[in-house]
């Protein structure tokens, strides 16, 4: 079942090609799942979570969460999300357990949750007797992640939850949301941190200037990414011209450089019997899949230039 | 209309309720003490020719009378700016100020409708406006149970009297609340809510003090507050239909117009 699903999403604040914000999202969600929603800051990662939450009314398309349409049942829909907003802001009069009781009274839902995610994040009772204002900008992101999970949420949408917490917390919360994932919560995590998508989530899709680019599973999407392989020489370079998956081969000085992909069989194949020292191997980074999205083209890619979907992704892809 | 958010308004304005308050109280006391004290030098004043005539009646009051110097009390700067408080300061601030500081963000992620959240501020406005008026009426009650005069103040119509001036600061209220649903910044709320009284106020005072000037009068919201009548047990329903009107307009137009805005993210 869908948790998510958005078909033609779009979002247009004028009429000008600049104020297209989001044009023709369309994604799936499924349930039990960590879905990564990545891109730089503008590609239109926070249109796409207000629309769907409906403190924006999309321009075209349309969307259903948890089943309910985001404009008719925005409401109902909203009584089953924990919502994590980007640079939360509070009400800083109040203490953090004043705060926190008065947002679970504003959910209508118990905060059963909230006691282990306190305990998680090592915020301890003195800590949320203090006012809000007084916090640092890790304990306020602490408070906003226990104010979007406490109420045990079907579906959490989180914009850039780990900002401001340290390498220790992130672990911790990173754990905290594989749990989320076993119990069946859906996680929709949005992020321009990639090491942290490629780290939590299941599937990953990709926007950039307001466009889907990629919708995949992680691993699928390394396996298709290249690695940077170097090799150290005795003597002569093996001959890997032709051979399937290598590309950018380059020999000086006694290496060899080439980038590879997909199945390692062939390549291997082709240096069996050199005259190899040593060999590097890179492990294909959701950054450079990222980067290289982002990298090949000014402008937007058309619909055509969209990298194909497997089978396995069970997702679709809009340009 | 949502309980939980109502409750939660409730404590984050109730201190500044009750500081607005005591101080209605008190001026309310201060103008019978005050009648009760100078009504004759005023009166001598006037009488003396020391003032045009024209002073006496701002506000649609006099100095001559009890009930004529609480119409002018009622009125007065003091008294308008303390109602102001939460009629502009309260209801300007209560979504577009939410939304500006980013706090909105976090409120219409709940299971709230926006025209139950919009409806919800409209009902904490017209609470914390009926205190206000009440504060300022029971302080006029005291003032003149303090002087002896309830008898010629006409208590009994003292409710009338805070009626009418309720509605005058709902008005108010209601057009505030209107441009912070439709504003994503503080300052232009504010600004649009507050020129819109004090245009009014201008007219009212201008047209009291001016007769060539009275044909203005009919565009002041001030003009439908008679407290002077409203005493007397002969208020004009004509002016509660109008403020009536008013609010009925400025409500209706803000649960058309919030929620099919979109609203912006926090800056």
């Amino acid at each position: 079942m869908a948790v998510i699903e958005t078909r033609g999403l779009g979002k247009r604040y004028g009429r000008s090609v600049e104020s297209l914000a989001l044009s023709d999202l369309t994604i799936d969600v499924r349930e039990g799942e960590i879905f990564g929603f990545l891109g730089p800051n503008g590609a239109g990662k926070s249109t796409t979570i207000r629309l769907l939450l409906g403190f924006l009314h999309a321009t075209t398309g349309g969307a259903t969460v948890l089943g309910g349409d985001i404009e008719r049942d925005s409401v109902a829909i909203r009584r089953r999300v924990g919502y994590l907003p980007g640079g939360i802001a509070f009400w800083d009069g109040l203490t953090g357990e004043r705060l926190l009781d008065e947002l679970a009274d504003l959910s209508g839902r118990p905060p059963v949750r909230r006691a282990e995610l306190t305990d998680r994040l090592e915020l301890s009772a003195a800590t949320l007797r203090r006012p809000v204002r007084d916090y640092s900008r890790g304990m306020r992101q602490k408070v906003g992640i226990v104010q979007a999970l406490q109420h045990d949420p079907e579906l959490a949408i989180l914009d850039e939850p780990t900002e401001g917490l340290d390498p220790l917390m992130q672990r911790a919360f990173y754990e905290y949301l594989d749990e989320l994932r076993a119990a069946g919560r859906t996680i929709f995590f949005s992020s321009h941190i990639l090491s942290e998508v490629e780290r939590v989530c299941d599937r990953v899709a990709i926007v950039r200037a307001g466009r889907l680019v990629a919708l995949e599973e992680i691993p699928a999407l390394l396996a298709r990414r290249k690695r940077n392989v170097e090799l150290r020489l005795a003597g002569p370079a093996p001959a890997l011209a032709g051979v399937a998956g290598v590309s950018d081969v380059r020999v000086a000085d006694g290496r060899l450089w080439c980038r590879l992909e997909g199945d390692v069989g062939p390549f291997l194949a082709a240096i069996a019997g050199a005259p190899i020292t040593d060999m590097t191997i890179e492990p294909a980074r959701l950054e450079e899949a990222f980067l290289e999205f982002y990298e090949t083209e000014d402008e937007p890619p058309p619909p055509p230039a969209v990298p194909p979907v497997p089978a396995a992704a069970g997702g679709s892809v809009s340009g | 209309m949502n309980r939980a958010l109502l409750a939660h308004t409730w404590r984050a304005y109730r201190w500044r309720l009750l500081i607005v308050s005591v101080a209605l109280v008190g001026w309310g006391t201060v103008l019978p003490v005050v009648f009760d004290s100078f009504g004759n030098q005023f009166q001598g004043l006037f009488d003396s020719g020391a003032f045009p005539k024209q002073f006496s009646q701002f506000g649609g009051g006099d100095f001559f009378s009890l009930s004529g110097s609480v119409a002018i009390g009622f009125v007065h700067p003091l008294a308008v700016g303390l109602n102001l408080v939460f009629a502009v300061g309260y209801a300007a601030s209560a979504i577009a100020g939410e939304r500006q500081a980013g706090t909105l963000e976090v409120l219409l992620a709940r299971p709230i409708s926006r025209r139950g959240t919009y409806l919800t501020f409209a009902l904490a406005a017209t609470i914390f406006v009926a205190v206000t008026n009440a504060a300022l009426t029971i302080g006029t009650f005291l003032g003149a149970v303090i002087t002896g005069r309830t008898a010629e103040l006409g208590a009994g119509n003292l409710p009338i009297l805070w009626l009418n001036g309720s509605m005058l600061f709902w008005a108010f209220a209601a057009v505030a609340l209107l441009a912070s649903a439709a504003s994503d910044r503080l300052s232009p709320a504010i600004g649009i809510s507050l020129a819109f009284v004090l245009v009014s106020y201008f007219l009212e005072v201008l047209g009291s003090l001016w007769p060539d000037a009275a044909f203005l009068q009919p565009y002041s919201l001030f003009h439908y507050v008679d407290a002077k009548a409203d005493l007397a047990g002969l208020p004009h329903p004509g002016d509660f239909v109008v403020l009536a009107t008013v609010i009925i307009v400025a409500v209706t137009a803000a649960l058309v117009v919030f929620p099919r805005r979109d609203i912006a993210a926090p800056t």
